[in-house]
């Protein structure tokens, strides 16, 4: 098991708020470095505030999570704003606008959704219609990038996604989706499945979001497959919080594992099962755990695993780094891009992305 | 309370290079680590009057302007900007270590003290009055301010106007006068006693010279001061000293123009802009001698000439 | 180019806070996060089309009227300079089409 008290304070306090009701002012000052570098101080606020705790909080350390506060207000607004924009610039299409991660958590105002900070708005669509939407964006300002043609066919040919749209004029990018694994991947969740199961966002007409289950199911693949990991504790925490929505009736639960199993993700799942357990002490009934075996891995590649994952999924900030993080998140890019891309594929696109494409890296 | 000129040069530099040096600039605790010598010598010149805070506590913004090891120690040695691991902007030749740790403090409080609506204006003060200086770069606002604070002006701040949106009040953050290329001539001129850091050539603002901060300024970094009224000044050679009136819509436009995080804050900068601009008078400022500057401004706040 | 007699109506949830001085007007719109500077004949149509949305030549009889209106109550004569009476229709669809650009209004 993993020993509590040698987790980063970071973790300790997100998976027990009242931690923060005994720091230190140094201890704190550490706390909120370590949560800057993870993208974790709004979230680290509104934790905070709703476990009542807020008012315990020292002076100077409040003052820091309060100037946080007002730059959160002001990216709610303008994520709703954007999807409303989309939503304009689309809605002659008669395509059902299905939101991704954080912007249909902020849409639908999830638990995950409050204090997450995040730049790009993700929608799915058919496959067929991409070019219609692509073709709609452009017509309302938003613009391509990756203009190299190499990126503009890594995208377009072997990936799940077109290459991400930015607005001219706001500034604002969205990755237009048609399925949430690359085509090249090992995983072929059907994309067809995931808009058939796609629910209604309450309140917001013309806004769809994925199913409970599919919205987990995507967020585990989105950090267990992918290869950057700046964002890892914080994606491991909207695990946390997307799955206490199974809490509501026990039939959620229930299903979890069968549609891992359908839509071909049932390693990702125990990943997400096994690590969220782990670092974050998430509660999850012993019939899922046991229904998500399936997708357990051999055991040489689960010690490595461990190792890797229990690493990266760390604040990354100096306090936390053990000497073998870099080389962690170096081995778990690779990885990541393998589970896209057969071998072949990835030599190339490794060799072509270090070679001609500076411009790419910015994008990670 | 102590100050940073209670420590010893030695223990000065083993604060900077182990557990930092905790000052107090403003509101702000900085904690500055940094193996650099004569970036040491440069804080004990200019930073010597500001408090000085125990070790281990919490500190607002941390910076570490060290030279990185390695080969290049040697050859073309820099200083490299390090916060938490990151390091967000490109290194710099190490002898431009003392304005570079100038640029970053203020990009610190930019990038993050959204309390305030962060104006890019200096701030200075006299008989209760005082008067934001927002500027784009070139257009002289630094000299005007440096030139003011040596007869007697309260400098609140030189590069950021910090406005409470709670009151509107002006939060003093002052800090050296960051002077450039003739500048610093015109200022020496003007005011021989002013005392300056050690000059930089070559950086991307050509030579930079940093004024120390008056004392009494220093001193009275805690009292807070009400707007009186904006002014944007433009140098321009030969023109007699004059101030036009700005429209107070104008003049709101321009100050969110020049401002940090204006947009960023959303409807809470337009709400502070808006009590400020309610509050100030507006206004453009021609001028080319110094000396007619300072009468203009006297008037301005109510001194008789 | 739009049609004139097509209707506008203002951006659907819009609020806007503002300060007026003088002849200016700064206005924060709460849906995009945008800061602008107008006269206060735009804000004027903005307040006007939030509870009634109308086109070109119904806004420009509502202006006449409420221009008429002010000379006759402001002794010193019409603020805005315009004649009291013919509002030029292309003008005022020019200023709908500014405000349409910044996302304040749009048509029905």
């Amino acid at each position: 098991m993993t020993a509590l008290a040698s987790l980063p304070l970071l973790v300790r306090v997100l998976r027990s708020p009242d931690v923060a009701g005994e720091l230190s002012l140094d201890q704190w000052d550490l706390l909120l470095r370590q949560a800057g570098a993870a993208n974790l101080l709004v979230s680290l606020l509104f934790l905070l505030d709703d476990a009542g705790l807020i008012d315990t909080v020292p002076d100077a350390p409040r003052v820091h999570l309060e100037w946080a506060r007002l730059a959160a207000a002001n990216h709610a607004r303008g994520v709703r704003y954007e999807v409303a924009r989309i939503r304009a610039a689309l809605s002659k299409l008669d395509v059902p606008l299905i939101l991704l991660k954080g912007g249909a958590y902020a849409m639908a105002e999830l638990d995950a959704g409050r204090g997450r900070l995040f730049s790009d708005i993700d929608i799915l669509v058919p496959k067929p219609r991409l070019g219609e939407v692509e073709a709609a964006l452009m017509l309302h300002g938003w613009a391509s990038t990756h203009h190299d043609p190499y990126d503009q066919r890594y995208y377009r040919q072997w990936m799940h996604e077109i290459p991400p749209m930015v607005h001219v004029r706001r500034g604002n990018a969205i990755d237009v989706h048609h399925a949430i694994l690359p085509e090249t991947a090992a995983s072929r969740p059907d994309p067809e499945k995931l808009r058939a199961a796609a629910v209604a966002i309450p309140g917001q007409d013309g806004l769809w979001m994925l199913s409970p289950h599919d919205m987990f199911l995507h967020s585990t693949v989105h950090l267990f497959s992918g290869g950057e990991f700046e964002h890892g504790l914080r994606d491991l925490l909207d695990l946390h919080r997307l799955m206490r929505r199974f809490d509501a009736e026990p039939a959620l639960w229930a299903g979890l594992a069968p549609r891992a199993v359908e839509l071909e993700l049932e390693r990702p799942l125990y990943y997400a099962l096994r690590y969220t357990s782990r670092l974050l002490g998430s509660r999850i009934p012993p019939a899922t755990l046991a229904a998500a075996e399936r997708g357990r891995p051999p055991a040489p590649l689960l010690a490595l695993m461990d190792a890797l994952f229990m690493r990266a999924l760390l604040p990354p900030h100096p306090s936390c780094s053990g000497r073998l993080q870099g080389a962690a998140l170096f081995a778990l890019y690779i990885r990541g891009n393998w589970l896209r891309m057969p071998p072949l594929l990835l030599a190339r696109h490794l060799f072509h992305k270090a070679l001609l494409s500076p411009r790419a890296a910015e994008r990670a | 309370m102590l100050t940073v000129s209670s420590l010893t040069p030695t223990q000065l530099r083993a604060r900077l290079r182990g557990p930092g040096l905790d000052f107090q600039t403003g509101p702000f605790i900085n904690r500055l680590h940094s193996n650099i010598p004569h970036l040491a010598d440069g804080l004990a010149v200019l930073y010597g009057e500001y408090p000085l805070h125990e070790s281990g506590g919490f500190a607002n913004f941390h910076l570490d302007l060290s030279q990185p090891g390695g080969l290049r120690r040697w050859w073309r040695p820099q200083v490299r900007f390090d916060q938490d691991g990151q390091h967000p902007f490109k290194p710099l030749p190490v002898a431009q270590a003392q304005p570079f740790c100038e640029w970053m403090m203020n990009w610190c409080v930019s990038n993050r003290a959204h309390g305030y609506l962060i104006v890019h204006a200096a701030v200075i003060e006299k008989n209760g009055r005082a008067i934001i200086l927002p500027a784009p770069p070139g257009s002289g606002k630094s000299t005007l301010c440096a030139a003011l604070v040596c007869r007697g002006w309260r400098l609140l701040s030189d590069e950021l106007a910090l406005v409470r949106h709670a009151d509107g009040m002006l939060v003093p953050l002052p800090r050296p006068v960051s002077l450039k290329n003739r500048s610093i001539d015109v200022i020496r001129a003007f005011s021989p006693d002013a005392v300056f850091g050690a000059i930089v050539h070559g950086t991307m603002k050509g030579t930079v010279g940093l004024m120390r901060a008056p004392a009494d300024s220093i001193r009275r970094a805690a009292q807070v001061a009400t707007s009186h009224a904006i002014v944007f000044p433009q140098w321009e050679a030969d023109a007699p000293a004059m101030l036009e009136p700005l429209s107070r819509g104008q003049m709101f436009m321009r100050v969110a123009d020049n401002s940090f995080n204006y947009t960023l804050i959303g409807a809470q900068g337009f709400e502070t802009l808006a009590a400020l601009a309610q509050r100030s008078a507006g206004y453009t400022f021609r001028y080319s001698k110094l000396e007619q500057a300072m009468e203009v401004f006297d008037a301005l706040v109510g001194n008789p000439p | 180019m739009h049609d004139a007699r097509h209707p506008w109506r203002v951006t659907e949830g819009q609020m806007l806070r503002r300060c007026e001085w003088d002849d200016e007007v700064v206005l924060f719109n709460d849906l995009s996060g945008a800061t602008h500077l107008l006269s206060p004949t735009a804000c004027w149509l903005l307040d006007r089309l939030a509870v009634n949305p109308d086109d070109v030549p119904g806004l420009a009889t509502a202006l006449e009227a409420e221009l008429a209106a002010q000379a006759a109550s402001d002794h010193a004569g019409n603020a805005d300079g315009a004649d009291s009476a013919n509002i030029d229709h292309a003008l005022l669809a020019e200023l709908l089409a500014d405000l349409h650009s910044l996302d304040l209004v749009a048509p029905c």
